[in-house]
């Protein structure tokens, strides 16, 4: 077929007729979204659960909005390879558990999550925006909102997007009539339908990769792992309380070899029963004998240190008891350490009157408030010439270390003398740090 | 100056077309007349336990897709977010299937009785698709569903609820714009789509309609509790291939108990050696690809309620120079 002059001059104005037709149809339902998932989706399979929990809303009026959000991604998500936690059964745990302002629920530990709602997952989301416009012959519905999905088990992001889709409906569409340009855009707004089918829409193109999480491309997978912030806090925590029950259990090893002057033999052998029972069950130790404890010299700073960090991981203070029923609701994790940490007596060890010297025996290990002093115990060794060899190198580098013996024959390295206990504890950290040597903080008797 | 007040004659030109747009406007989105036939005053007499039938469709299958099918699946998907614990499609096809029962049409004839026999629930839901049709042609784009679903309590053999219901996408010359017209027709071309779009609209007007129990439950719902987790970690501990974790838990008694290892490591089985106390092993081998984690003891009732509980005091931590650490 030839083209005449005819022809060619009409497809000139055909030409961007099409594509201003095209360029309305492609910009008429803006959708904008960004989308990860982290390569763990694909391990989850019908034996993991996943609860999609209330939506977070921006404020009251969205609530219905939310409502239909929440129904959508529920029936959306059905369609997936895991398990999905019945709604009624999310609401009624959430409930039990006090747990009822959803834009709280970021704020919590995934993993307390996991026990409350009995999850491998749980889905959070938020609606950013929900808006309608209309100026006389323009009227335009804006949805925004956020999502991510959380493995309890680890605090991974397993999937995270933001979504915004617009819609419009005005003299850009081309009305195919008067009526229709000045009728059109008030019903694009009032008419829940549109609001309903555009978010059915956004749920369908959100959830696509979720459905399908294999067929997800480089540029919509995260790179590394990425651990939602608040599961981070929580997992270094209890890191740090291995750590330092590593290392507590290895002081309490030198500290067993030593015998320390500062606790009486009987008292001392109580007093590691007592940190043995700890090891076993925190909670099954009376107040006192955790006094006890934490004023026992070596073994305190380690102790008060673990009490601390595991009073730091105590979560949910809101979590009541559910009501009427003792067993429907696991216990809030560590609620057992929360109660430890908070006797004021753990803090006001010094000022308690020491039993242990009342016996008389031992009397001259009795630490005198004018006499101990705190140092930091860097090493013990059976030979002094390693002792003073480590001493010695620590002396290079500034400190003041000095060896000393005790009635066992064992030559301790100890860094300077402090009458105040939380210069000794800092120093402690430092030499943790920069030197990378184990240590605990002492208290001794000058002389 | 006086203003000039405009007379009905100049009005009702307008007027008319106005109301028949309006009219045809809203007849797109008809909201579903449902017709309850038995509602319960008693929250104990509401079915619990329900099973979606396979649908029926009375007119032949249009060409590659099944809207019954399809619309089974999508009705489905929307009624499990209601407070019914609700049989899944493939346990109850599986279920239909070993009682010798594979076609739609008969089953839908089976007596209350025998269906409580085979799937054990207290009530079905029945649908009829009595026609499905996408059309595409000219500037007319439809896809419609017209079906007949009602739920059929088994206990008592009565219908607790029944509703007829078309729903239309529409897309024409009474649309309101050209944009909206190219659109639409270029989606209802996808006809598997169109079918599911429109399965989808029925299925959420249906559900603001159907009676939810679930605030009846609320105070029911309780997960398996479990009292203690203890492991063989130490917080020293690197463990090794050939190493091996130790778990016992200590819960309700006569369930399903197994651990995870973080997420890498699922579903470890628990064996319940004296009632109420589970115990577990996982041995670590040279091929896990591990990263420090956290153990996970859980218990999981018949009714599919999990309870979990973590084990704080640590975390399974691996030498990284013999296994496949990340």
């Amino acid at each position: 077929m030839t083209l005449t002059t005819k022809n060619i001059s009409a497809l000139a104005w055909y030409r961007p007729l099409g594509m201003f037709l095209f360029a309305i149809l492609i910009s008429g339902c803006a959708t904008d979204l960004q989308t990860k998932v982290a390569g763990n989706l694909n391990s989850l399979s019908k034996d993991q659960t996943v609860a999609i929990l209330p939506i977070e809303t921006s404020h009251l009026g969205q609530k219905e909005m939310a409502d239909m959000f929440r129904h959508g991604l529920y029936a959306n998500l059905k369609q997936s390879k895991f398990n999905l936690l019945e709604k009624y059964i999310v609401d009624g745990l959430l409930k039990q558990n006090n747990l009822n302002d959803p834009a709280s629920f970021l704020t919590i530990n995934p993993m307390q999550f996991g026990e409350i709602l009995g999850v491998d997952a749980v889905v959070f989301s938020r609606i950013n925006k929900v808006e309608r416009t209309y100026f006389i012959l323009h009227s335009s519905i804006e949805l925004s909102i956020s999502i991510q999905m959380v493995d309890t088990r680890t605090g991974e992001i397993l999937w995270r997007a933001e979504q915004t889709e617009h819609d419009f409906s005005g003299i850009g569409k081309i009305p195919t009539g008067i009526f229709t340009a000045l009728l059109a855009p008030i019903q694009f707004v009032t008419n829940k339908f549109n609001l309903r089918k555009m978010t059915a829409k956004m749920l369908d193109k959100l959830t696509a990769l979720v459905k399908k999480p294999e067929n997800a491309e480089t540029n919509s997978k995260f790179e590394n792992p990425v651990i939602a912030k608040k599961a981070t806090i929580d997992l270094k925590k209890i890191e740090e309380l291995q750590q330092l029950k590593a290392e507590w259990t290895q002081a309490l090893a030198l500290d067993k070899e030593m015998e320390p002057e500062v606790l009486q033999d009987g008292t001392h052998q109580e007093a590691e029963k007592e940190t043995r029972a700890l090891k076993n069950d925190p909670s099954s130790l009376a107040p006192q004998a955790m006094d006890k404890i934490q004023n026992e010299g070596p073994l305190r700073s380690g102790v008060r240190k673990v009490l601390d960090v595991e009073g730091e991981l105590a979560p949910l203070p809101t979590v009541p008891q559910p009501k009427g029923q003792e067993a429907g609701t696991p216990a809030p994790l560590n609620m057992w350490k929360a109660t430890l940490t908070t006797p004021t007596h753990i803090e006001d060890g010094e000022k308690q009157p020491r039993e242990l010297v009342k016996s008389g025996k031992n009397i001259k290990y009795a630490p005198t408030r004018s006499a101990a002093f705190y140092t930091v115990q860097v090493g013990a060794y059976k030979t002094k010439a390693y002792a003073q060899n480590l001493s010695n190198k620590l002396v290079k580098k500034g400190y003041n270390a000095f060896v000393t013996r005790n009635n066992k024959q064992i030559y301790r390295v100890q860094v300077e003398k402090f009458k105040n206990k939380e210069d000794a504890l800092k120093l402690a950290e430092l030499i943790r740090k920069k030197e990378k040597l184990k240590n605990f903080v002492a208290r001794a008797t000058a002389g | 100056m006086g203003r000039r007040i405009v007379g009905p004659s100049r009005i009702f030109p307008f007027l008319t077309p106005c109301i028949a747009y309006f009219c045809i406007l809203l007849a797109g989105c008809g909201t579903v007349d449902l017709e309850i036939r038995q509602g319960y005053t008693n929250s104990n007499m509401q079915p619990r336990s329900v099973a979606i039938l396979p649908f029926t469709l009375e007119e032949p299958d249009p060409e590659e897709v099944s809207p019954h099918e399809l619309f089974r699946t999508c009705f489905y998907n929307y009624f499990s977010y209601l407070g019914y614990v609700d049989l899944p499609l493939k346990t109850v096809d599986q279920k239909l299937s070993r009682a010798g029962l594979t076609d739609s049409n008969k089953i839908l004839e089976l007596s209350p009785e025998k269906l409580r026999r085979i799937l054990g629930v207290d009530a079905v839901i029945r649908g009829r698709v009595l026609a499905a049709n996408n059309f595409t042609g000219g500037i007319h784009a439809e896809t419609s569903i017209h079906a007949k679903i009602d739920m059929l309590d088994l206990r008592t053999g009565d219908i607790l609820w029944e509703t007829e219901h078309k729903e239309m996408i529409y897309s024409g010359i009474l649309s309101p714009t050209i944009v909206d017209i190219i659109r639409d027709q270029m989606e209802n071309v996808k006809v598997h789509q169109a079918y599911f779009k429109t399965a989808e609209i029925f299925s959420v007007n249906m559900m603001k309609e159907i009676p939810d129990p679930a605030d009846s439950w609320n105070e029911e719902i309780r997960l398996p509790k479990i009292t203690y987790i203890e492991t063989n970690l130490k917080p020293d501990l690197k463990l090794k291939p050939s190493d091996r974790i130790y778990v016992s838990l200590k819960g309700d008694p006569g369930l399903t108990g197994y651990f995870d290892i973080g997420s890498w490591k699922s579903n470890i089985p628990l064996k319940e050696t004296v009632p109420g106390l589970y115990t577990g092993s996982y041995t670590i081998k040279a091929s896990d690809k591990v990263t420090s984690s956290l153990i996970i003891g859980s218990l999981k009732s018949k009714n599919g309620l999990i309870g979990k509980k973590f084990y704080k005091n640590g975390m399974a931590q691996f030498d990284s120079s013999s296994t496949n650490g990340p």
